[in-house]
This record gives C-alpha cells, structure tokens and sequence, in this order.
C-alpha cells in the first residue's frame, strides 16, 4: 500500500493546501512533501524487486485490485515499481519538495491553489510512474496535463495563454494518437489479451504479436501502431520537429513549473517510450533503429543549435533540454545495457540538472526581473553563492566528470558505439557527441554576459544576493548531481537490473 | 607496517580537503585558506617522495581501488597505477603547486587582492584534479580528471571575472580545450567499446590488447587493427593537443595569461598543460603500436616548437613572450615522444615544470617589482635593484634558451638527437627535426631579448627605478627553482655518459625500470615497439656531438644576436624592421581570426539561420494546423472564452466526469 499512500498524501494534501489561507499555503505544502519524498527514500532503501517490471519482473511495493470490466477486458489498479521506476518516483517527490520552496519567492497570488496544483501534479506523476494497467496509467498520463495547464495559464508570463493552450492541444493530441494506436494493438492482440495489464499485453506481443484487425495485417499493424506510439511521446519528450511546444511553455511558465517540466515531464515521454516501445516492439526496435537515431541525433544537434541562437535564459535551458533528451533516444535505440541503462540514468540525471538550472535562472530572475542576456552582467558580484550554484549546475549540463550528467551521457556514448542493433552506430554516436561541445558553448557565452564582466543592471532598487530558501533547493539539487556522478551505481544498480530482460529479447546485452 | 601505497590516495585528497576547507572556512582563516593549502600540497609531496622511494625500491604499485559503474561485459573504475612515470610527475607537480601557495602568500596575499578564499579553493581543486590525473590507472579516469583539470583553469584564469577580458579568456580556454576533450572522448569510448578494456597497465590492458589485435591481424570496426589503433589513438591525441597547446589549438593560451601569474605558473609547468603531454607518455605503449600516430605526433610537435617561437620574438608583454615558450617547449615534447624518444621527453616535461615555473614565478617577482606593469618596454634595469629575482630568471632563461650546462640544455639536446637519429633512416622525420632546430635560434632570442629588456639597460620608467619590494615568500620559491633549473639536468647526462662510459642516465635506467617497474611499461619495451630505425652520421658519438654543436650555437647565436641589439642602456624595438613579417608574428599568424570566424562568423549564423526555421517553419506550420483544424472550427471558438479559469474549469469537469464514470462502470459506488 505504499504507493497508494504516496499518492493519497499528495492527494488530499492538495485538497487541504487549496483550501487553506494564501499566507500559510507554501509552508503548508513544503511540509505535506516532505512525506510522500520521506517515504519515497525510505521505498528506494527498502527496494526488494528485481526484473523488469513488464517482464516477469519481482514488483517493488505491488498491489492489484479488480476494478472495472470492460466488456471482455478487465481493467484493475495496478501498480507496482521496479528499477527503471522507482528512481524516478524518487525524482518526483524530491523534485516536487525543492519546487515547492523555490516558489516561496515568485509566487506572490492564489498561493493555495498555486501550491494545491503542484501537489495534485506529484500525485499524477507518481500515478505514472507506477501503474502498470494501461486505463490507470493512461488516466494518471492525462491528468498531469491539467494542473500544468493551469501552472502556466494562470500563473505564467505576458504569452501564458498561447503557451498553455499550445502546450495541452499539442501534447493532448499526442495521447490520442498513442490511445487509439495502442486500443487498436489490443484489440489486434485478440483473444491472447484479457487485461489492460501491461506485462500481459508485453508477453502477448513477445510471444506473437498482433493478429490481423479491421483488415490489416498484424505485422504491418505493429508497424503502425509502433510508429504513431514512438510519435505520440515522441511529442511529449520531446524529440525534434516535435518541440516548439516546450521553448514557449518555458519561458512562459513561473520557475518551480519549469523546474517539474523540464526534471519530470519530460521523463513521462521518455519512460512511456521505453516502457511501450522498447520494450513491446524489439523487432520493430530493429526496423526503425536509423530512423530513430537519425532523429536522436538531429534533437541533440538542432537543438543545441537552437539553445545557441537564444538570448533569453530560460529559452537557452528549454533548447538545451531538446538536446539533453536526443542522448535519452540514442542510448534507448542502441539498445545495449549501457545505452539503454544509460538513458534511464540520464531521465534522473537531466531531471536534477535541469531542474537546479532552471531554479537558478529563476533565482536571477527574481533579483533582476530579467531572463535576457542582454540586460545584465556581472551578476557574480551581487549573488556570488547563486551564481556560484548556477556555474556549477551549468558545467553539470556540459556532462563535467564526477557530476551525474558525464556519468548519463557517457554511459550513453559508450552503450550506443558498441551496438548491435543499430547499423553505423559508431557515426551516429560520433555526431551526437559533439553535442558537448556545443553545449559547452552556449552555456559559456551566456555565462560570461550575464554573470562576468562589470556590474551591470538597470534597476532602481539593489540588487542584493537571494535569500536562503531560494539558494538551499539548489544546494540540494547539486549535493544530488555530485554524489550520482561520483556513485552512479546508488540507482544504476538498480537500473540495469530492470534492463537486463528488456536486452534479453532482441538477443543483446 | 604501512606502505607508502596505502596512503597514496592522500596525495590527490589532501589538497581536496584544502579545497574544502578554503571554501567552507577561508574567510574566517589566516591568510584566507593559504595554510590549507600549503599544508596539503607538502603533505602530497612529502607522501609523493615515500612513493618514489618505494618504488625505486623495486615495487610499482597498480591496483583499482572503487568501482565507478558496473556492466556485464565491461566496467569502469577508479585505481593508482604508480611506477616510475607517475610516482615521478607526482613529486613534480606536487613541488610545483606548493611552491606556487607559497609565492602566492607574497603575490596574491600581500597585494590585497579579494576573493582570495575563492582563489586558494580553487588552487586546491586544481592540483587535486591533476595529480588524480596523473596517478589514474586508466584512461576514462584519465580522462574524467583530464576535464576536472580544464574546469580549474575556467576557473583560475577567470579568478578576476569582474574584467572583461579574463572572463573572456576562460572561456575561450575551455571551449577549445573542450573541442579538443571531444575527440578524447571519442577515443576513450571507441577504445572501450573495442578492447573491452581502458587500463593502462597489465595483461588486461588495452595497449596490450592492441598489440595483440595487431599480431593477429583483426579486423576492428572495419578496419584492420593497425589503422583502427591510428583512428583512436589521433582521437585521443585531440585532447592533447586541445590541453598541451599544440598546433591548431593553441589559440586558447596566451589569452589566458589573464589569469594571476602565480595561476599561470601552475597551469604551464605542471598541470593543464603538462597533463597533454604526460598523456601521450602515460599511453605510449599504445602509440608505439602505430608509425602513422607518431609521426603525426613528431610533426605536430616540431611544427608547434618553430611556430610558437617565431611569435614569441616580438611579444611586448612578459607573459605573452612566456606563453609562446611554452606552447613552443611542449611541442619539443611532442617532437620527442613521436620519434620514439620516450625518456628524452619525459626528461624535457621535467626540467621544463621547473624552469617555466620559475620563469612565471619569476615574472611575477617582476610584476611585483614593476607596480603591475607587464610592458617590457616600460621595464629595465631591474638587476641591481632586485638581484634574486635577476639570478633566479637568469638560470630559468638559461635553461630554456638550451645553454650548458643548464638543465634545459640536456633535455632539449637529447629530443634533438633522438629526432635527428630517426630522421637520418626516415628521411621524412628530418622536416621535423630541422623545426625543432631552427626553433632552436628563436628560443635563444626571445628568451634573452626578455632578460635584456627586463632587468638590464637603463630604467625606462618610474616604476622601474623605484619597484616595490619583494618579500621572503616570493624569493625562497624563486630560489628553489632557480637551482633546480641549474643542476636537474644531471639526472640524466647523456652526452657526457656516451663520451666517458659512465653509466650516469638515471633517469633513463628509471624509466627503464631498472629499480623497478611495471612490465611492458619500460622505455625498452617501448622502444623495441616504436617501429622506427635509427642511423648515425659516422658513430653515435659523432651524430650526438654534431647535434649538440648545432643547437647549442644556434641557441648561443639566438642569445647573441639579442645581447647585441638589446643588451644597451636605451634598446630600441628593432623588431619593427621586419616590416609586414612583423605585423604577420604580431597577429599570431591571423589563427585567433579564422578560430573566432569559426564561432561567431559560421556557427553563430547558423545557429541563428535554424531559429528562424524553427520559429517559422517548424512552429509555423504547427500554428497552422491547429488554427485551421481546431481554432478555425467555429464550435469550438464559443467554448474558447479566453478565460483561462473556464478552461480550468472544463478540464477538472472532464477529469471528474471521467473518474465518476468509470467508477460508476466498476460498481465502486454501488
């Protein structure tokens, strides 16, 4: 019942943070979050399951109910966490605590339903993580988009609207390609199917496939169902041309908002994509290999492109993540134990950098009311202890040895030169690699503007360094990002635990 | 009892517990962290001399201490490999580091500079990352401090970020180091991915598994062994060339003269810099599995001692003329090691990392004495006035002008002769030997136009005739290095050994392993590897005396022909007789030009030309779809109120609809 108690809590505590006075509602919600991210550590200490969880895995923290029929279907509440899960659970409870004091500063307005949103988003999010029945799952998918629509639409910048209806309409879509396209893998499926259980639906495609349905046949149905998925969440991840979503809906999103989607949201795309895609279709894994690197390493490459052309700083992080989540492809797609470990890594990794990055330029934001390059520099001298956390998450994001992000991209690299699968995966890693030096480029350009040099800044207040419970997140954040760089095996243990049998169907390692 | 192994990690933790410490308590400390690090710096030398003793004592040390990630087929880890390579150039840089806490006391503390807090942790952070370098028993870990040490020297040479050049300069050291770190990695993850291993040293390392490809005649990656080792091996040796400063990538190190001359000391003789080259040596087992990467190596190297010295003949400022030597000495480095001359290089990045340090120190002793002034123009008659500072720039200029019997002179003269023996089988490598001759001249001139413009002639300003006193803790390191540069030569007399029979090659019985080794890690079995020939003008003797006579005149004729236009009471810049050649050295041969072009003249636009498709193409025709799909129906515009709480409202509406049916169908209410 573990689970379900993280989600309760998160649950009713948004219930009783909405309707609490505007004053007491940030600190009451810090203290609900610290529960359910108690509890989460204490899960990811007590951790018992091994395997992969759609594959016969030995679940973490199981529980299975009967819930509704649906003609010959059943669906249940069913969830249950494994390698690739559970530290990413971990991530959102953390996350969603750190978000939640960062905001202690900016949000000045409706602070109860401000704070009751973010915690109904950690429920969902958790919800996602878990659930191992496609209904439930798909309900959890969904209702994350409602409280991130109203983060951004109410208390976003001068764009919210365009940005929060760009951000639902085009990734709500997106779920509706991927719903009808997995309904119809089951009713393809046929008989060998009685569940909306996702192990059940995984070992009915491992052990044949689709059958044919509505008059197409079932290899061609996988096929289609196995593209309009990887598309559906190719949206959310989001992977180039899909992306002109997140640049908007960042910059216009208050910082703990683009702290939980850049660190969480994103990771939906991902881990959907690996838990449906990769681990469903091995054969059409195969077929699409060139394809999805190709894309993989466009998404590294346009993207950092993009981040480099930027001049505000919220916009180069928002690129930048384009970029990050092109190596989550490359490593999925070079399906090796380290490209695919590697890739769930870098989902918990990119989850802390860029979440400390985007409190960071928040922090800088609040200070100087100012996000563009431009207007500003030598911020160090006013905010050394900010900036000096900011430089630090900065050479995080450009993969610096002994910090998580060189740990992600290099298992990556090292997982994706290797492959099998993936033809002329030496070139393709090649290329994607260079992504560090360009990251290294955009992020030290808009260092040296905005942080070095004299000080300057057209304000008629002082500017004077942030106050503690802005900085402590980001402390905690990097204390996080050091200890997975010098440690990677504290989650990637556990990772390449519940990898293995994914690698074990396609007939690599 | 305790071996000195036991405590080898403590080398490299010492001073990151100084870094910690400088950090967390600086402001509150005496002389803001100084003590930190100079105790941990002696501490890492003193347990680096127990190592260099054990291991002369017959016992190489490599062992793999933590496990880093862990897979199937293959994993990664930290270990300390110390032999006679590491346990030598831990000592070094040891040395070096706490000679430079200790000058900076008196060029950094007594100066009243800010931030020193910062200054002394990131000191610390900077010679931890660099001896973890340089005791890694394999190349990702190699590696991973490679970039640690490329992070401290952001940092360093950025220390006095309020500018706006220094900033500047930071970056551009990073990026191009960091262009140059891709190809390592590159390298790094196509050598693991091939020979399933990254260790250095033993049967299960990956120059041995190289060799063996090669005998066996695999085919790797499509390639046959011999070329794909090429393959890799040039990849790595980006990163080399990105650290060590050679040629293309070179541009990044004059600019980082911005950084406080103490930095500049740490950075040039025995870290960032120096980890490039002592790379090339750590692996060179690896290299000497491929003619192709050494001659490579070899030409590079030459190319960068000719190059480097011609620009340093019309450089102004005293550090400028210091850059440009030691881009110029790494590439006599370079030159050594790619003709198979492993100790004659190891022997140059020795006394090298003693006299450039002392030369830097020494040039901060100037910049004290001069009130801040770095225009050697504005200088002069600096040798009666500061006589310890005057003698100890003396030898380090002598040693690097390659003058007997100062140390520079045995090393350079033994990379000399070992290009030279090579170049007369193969033919090719005598291009190579002839740069590094002809730099040879140069060296000796921009070296002593420097001395003669510095300290002799007439003062030539206020400052000069009346410089700043220098104090206790500037001089004793001065003075340390100054011997240092005099006499470490002898570790390895070659020349006097081929003459006399006298075995005296200490160094070369060193690294040879003669007290003790790694096996397959010795300068005998690298050089039975290097698939080079060697020929003689007429005996070995001969050859070494003809070549000895040839650089050290032309040395002595670069230092003449300076003493004769410089070494007068008002010198005038003569240099500007070379007319548009001068304009050509003055602008670094135009490389800073088309670099920045790269940048901001080709990516920036392009960088630029892909937003504009992003915002137009891209997000245009998403706009477009939706508008006319979605926002165009009219249906749909009624609910689109434009009040955001509406939609809301709708949406929690929906979810709640969606649970209560649902819940409903499942009879949970029933």
């Amino acid at each position: 019942m573990m689970i379900e108690t993280l989600i309760a809590v998160a649950l009713v505590g948004a219930l009783v943070t909405f309707v609490a006075p505007n004053k007491v509602a940030g600190k009451l919600a810090f203290a609900i979050s610290l529960i359910p991210a108690a509890l989460s550590l204490w899960m990811f200490t007590a951790f018992d399951g091994s395997g992969n969880a759609l594959l016969d895995g030995q679940l973490a923290f199981e529980s299975r109910m009967e819930w509704i029929q649906l003609g010959e279907y059943s669906i249940s509440w069913f969830v249950g966490l494994d390698g690739i899960s559970l530290p990413l659970v971990v991530l959102t409870t953390v996350l969603i605590t750190l978000a939640i004091v960062s905001s202690w500063t900016p949000i000045d307005d409706r602070q109860s339903q401000f704070y009751g949103l973010l915690l109904f988003i950690e429920a969902n999010l958790i919800g996602v993580f878990a659930a191992l029945d496609f209904f439930l799952w798909f309900v959890f998918w969904e209702a994350v988009l409602i409280p991130m629509y109203l983060l951004i639409g109410v208390w976003g910048g001068p764009r919210r609207k365009y940005a929060a209806i760009k951000f639902f309409v085009y990734t709500n879509v997106a779920s509706l390609v991927m719903f009808v396209a997995f309904i119809s893998l089951v009713f393809g499926l046929g008989d060998s199917v009685t569940s909306f259980a996702l192990p059940e639906i995984a070992s009915a495609m491992l052990e044949g496939g689709p059958g044919s349905f509505a008059g197409i046949a079932g290899s061609t149905l996988a096929a289609a169902v196995f593209v309009a998925m990887f598309l559906g969440f190719a949206v959310k991840v989001p992977v180039v041309p899909f992306h002109t979503w997140l640049p908007d809906a960042h910059v216009e999103a208050p910082t703990p908002a683009s702290v939980l989607l850049a660190g969480v949201l994103l990771k939906m795309g991902t881990y959907a994509l690996l838990r449906f895609n990769f681990t469903m279709f091995p054969d059409q894994v195969e077929a699409f290999a060139i394809p999805i690197a190709a894309l993989a390493v466009v998404s590294v490459i346009y993207g950092a492109m993009l981040a480099l052309a930027q001049t505000d700083l919220k916009r180069i992080v928002a690129y930048s993540s384009v970029s990050s989540m092109g190596y989550v492809i490359l490593g999925l797609v070079a399906y090796t134990q380290f490209g695919v470990g590697g890739a769930t890594f870098q989902m918990v990794s990119h989850g802390l950098i860029s979440g400390l990055m985007f409190m960071a330029v928040g922090v800088i934001y609040n200070a100087t009311h100012t996000r563009m390059v431009t207007d500003m520099s030598g911020m160090a001298d006013r905010m050394p202890i900010a900036v000096g956390v900011l430089i630090a998450g900065a050479f995080g994001y450009m993969g610096l040895p002994l910090m998580s992000g060189f740990a992600a991209e290099y298992f990556i690299f090292f997982g994706a030169f290797g492959s099998e699968m993936l033809e002329y995966a030496p070139a393709f890693t090649a290329l994607a690699m260079f992504g560090i030096v360009i990251v290294a480029g955009y992020l030290l350009f808009a260092m040296q503007r905005t942080l070095f040099g004299p000080y300057r800044l057209e304000t008629d207040y002082d500017v004077g360094r942030a106050p503690l419970h802005d900085v402590a997140p980001m402390f905690v954040l990097l204390a996080l990002i050091i200890a997975l760089g010098v440690a990677p095996e504290l989650i990637f243990d556990m990772i390449k635990d519940a990898v293995d049998p994914i690698l074990a169907l396609g007939g690599g390692a | 009892m305790a071996t000195a192994f036991e405590f080898a990690p403590a080398i490299a933790l010492f001073p990151l517990a100084a870094f910690v410490i400088a950090l967390v308590f600086g402001d509150y400390m005496p002389k803001k962290g100084a003590f930190a690090g100079i105790f941990a710096t002696a501490g890492s030398l003193l347990l680096s001399l127990w190592v260099l003793a054990t291991v002369a004592g017959g016992e190489p040390y490599n062992e793999q201490l933590y496990q880093w990630a862990i897979g199937d087929q293959i994993g990664f880890h930290f270990g300390i490999l110390l032999d006679p390579l590491s346990a030598l150039m831990l000592v070094i840089v040891s040395l070096i580091a706490l000679l430079v806490h200790i000058f900076s006391l008196g060029y950094m503390n007594a100066e009243g500079e800010t931030g020193l807090r910062r200054y002394y942790a990131e000191l610390g952070l900077f010679t931890f990352s660099m001896l973890a370098f340089v005791f890694a028993d394999n190349l990702l870990m190699a590696f991973m401090f490679f970039e640690l040490v490329g992070l401290c020297s952001y940092l360093l040479i950025g220390f006095w970020f309020r500018t706006e050049s220094a900033p500047s300069a930071a970056k551009k050291a990073f990026l191009v180091t960091r262009f140059g770190d891709y190809f390592f990695l590159v390298g790094v993850v196509a050598i693991a991915a091939t020979f399933g291993t990254l260790s250095f040293a033993g049967t299960e390392s990956f120059p041995t598994a190289a060799e063996a490809a090669i005998d066996n005649g695999e085919t790797l990656f499509g390639f046959d062994a011999e070329t794909w080792v090429t393959i890799t091996g040039l990849l790595v040796l980006g990163g080399v060339i990105g650290k060590s400063a050679q040629f293309p990538l070179h541009t990044w190190l004059p600019d980082a003269m911005e950084g406080p001359t103490t930095v500049s000391a740490l950075i040039h003789a025995a870290t960032m810099v120096a980890a490039g080259v002592y790379l090339v040596a750590r692996m060179f087992g690896f290299y000497a599995q491929s003619p192709t990467a050494l001659s490579i190596i070899a030409f590079v190297g030459g190319f960068t001692a000719l190059f480097a010295a011609t620009m340093g003949v019309v450089k102004d400022d005293i550090k400028q003329v210091l850059a440009y030597s030691t881009i110029s000495q790494y590439g006599y480095m370079m030159l050594g090691l790619g003709v198979g001359g492993y100790v004659a290089g190891v022997f140059h990045l020795m006394n090298h990392a003693f006299f450039k340090a002392l030369l830097f120190l020494g040039a901060g002793a100037v910049i004290i004495l001069m009130h801040h002034e770095q225009d050697m123009w504005k200088m002069g008659g600096l040798k009666d006035k500061a006589p310890v500072a005057y003698y100890t720039f003396l030898s380090g200029a002598l040693a690097l002008a390659g003058i007997v019997p100062f140390s520079g002179f045995w090393s350079k003269d033994e990379v000399l002769f070992d290009a030279l023996i090579v170049g007369l089988e193969q033919p090719l490598f005598l291009a190579a030997y002839a740069m590094g001759l002809i730099g040879v001249f140069f060296t000796g001139f921009y070296t002593f136009r420097m001395v003669f413009l510095t300290f002799h002639g007439e003062p030539r300003t206020d400052a000069a005739r009346d410089p700043h006193p220098i104090g206790w803790s500037v001089k004793v390191p001065l003075i340390v290095l100054g011997v240092l540069a005099l006499v470490a030569g002898v570790v390895n007399l070659a020349p006097i050994g081929k003459l006399t029979g006298a075995e005296i090659t200490f160094l070369e019985f060193w690294l040879d392993g003669e007290y003790g080794a790694i096996e397959g890690l010795t300068y005998h079995a690298y050089h039975e590897a290097v698939p080079f020939a060697e020929g003689y003008i007429g005996t070995e003797t001969v050859t070494m005396l003809v070549g000895a006579g040839l650089s050290l005149g032309l040395a002595l004729a670069g230092a003449g022909l300076a003493y004769s236009l410089y070494n007068v009471p008002e010198p005038v810049p003569h240099t500007e007789k070379l007319g548009s050649v001068r304009t050509l050295l003055r602008s670094n041969y135009y490389q800073d030009e088309y670099q920045v072009w790269l940048a901001e003249g080709l990516t920036l636009p392009l960088a630029r030309a892909a937003d504009r498709f992003d915002q137009g193409v891209i997000d245009g025709v998403v706009n477009g779809v939706s508008s006319v799909s979605l926002f165009g129906s009219g249906w749909i515009k009624r609910i689109q109120t434009g009040v955001v709480t509406n939609y809301a409202a709708l949406l929690v509406l929906g979810f709640i609809a969606l649970l209560v049916v649902l819940g409903l169908h499942g009879g949970w209410f029933a």
